[in-house]
């Protein structure tokens, strides 16, 4: 099963063009899943112990805004840009480069959904 | 802000056989939507645009791209930063059931 969700995000990776990883980690950022293009750049930052949980913080504090719930974080930064979809008890985190296409990467949100439900029971379970 | 976009869009949605129009930027985000269209497939429709424009790297004049699906098309045209999509939806004919 999982050399199947492998694949398949694999294959989304290499649809987005500029896209250089997609990792789904709990919310504390234990990694669950990672894939990358291995010639591409160095983006091992994504898998730093304080980046997964400073999304859940300042996530949390979005939805304290008084708009609901807040879904999904994109932060542009001058190489790289990194989207990040709350999916509790998972964050979906992709990292591209500055002109990769955004929108693209907002849309795969509700095709993987299917995927990562079967992740989440491997998290929930007792 | 967005007043003249929202014009344009406005004035392409009363055209004939037209249902939604979308307008995207270079990050492939939705600028406007007018009709029945998905504020989602900008992203979609734009990377259409980039592997289109690919297939003749050395032509200037923007391609325009047109996806039949029954009776309705879908028309992309990537110029500049800006990318355009349009959802067209013909009648269809009632002399086919009646024959």
């Amino acid at each position: 099963m999982s050399d199947d969700i492998k694949k398949y995000f694999n294959g989304l990776l290499h649809k987005v063009s500029g896209l250089y990883v997609i990792q789904i980690t709990d919310r504390d950022g234990v990694p669950l899943l990672r894939v990358s293009h291995n010639q591409e750049k160095n983006v091992d930052f994504a898998l730093m112990p304080s980046f997964i949980p400073t999304f859940t913080t300042a996530c949390d504090q979005a939805s304290k805004l008084g708009l609901g719930r807040n879904k999904t974080i994109i932060s542009m930064y001058s190489n790289y840009q990194v989207v990040q979809m709350n999916k509790l008890p998972l964050i979906l985190t992709f990292v591209g480069a500055e002109d990769c296409n955004t929108g693209h990467i907002l849309a795969l949100e509700h095709q993987v959904d299917g995927y990562l439900e079967d992740i989440k029971l491997a998290v929930t379970e007792p | 802000m967005e007043e003249q976009l929202e014009k344009v869009l406005s004035e392409i949605v009363t055209q004939h056989d037209t249902v939604g129009a979308l307008l995207a930027n270079r990050q492939g985000l939705c600028l406007g939507a007018k009709g029945n269209i998905n504020p989602n497939v900008s992203g979609i429709g734009m990377a259409i645009s980039e592997q289109v424009a690919k297939l003749e790297p050395n032509n200037t004049v923007p391609a325009t791209i047109c996806l039949y699906s029954g009776n309705k098309r879908c028309v992309i045209q990537k110029d500049g930063e800006i990318t355009g999509i349009i959802y067209k939806q013909t009648a269809t004919t009632s002399t086919s059931a009646t024959n």
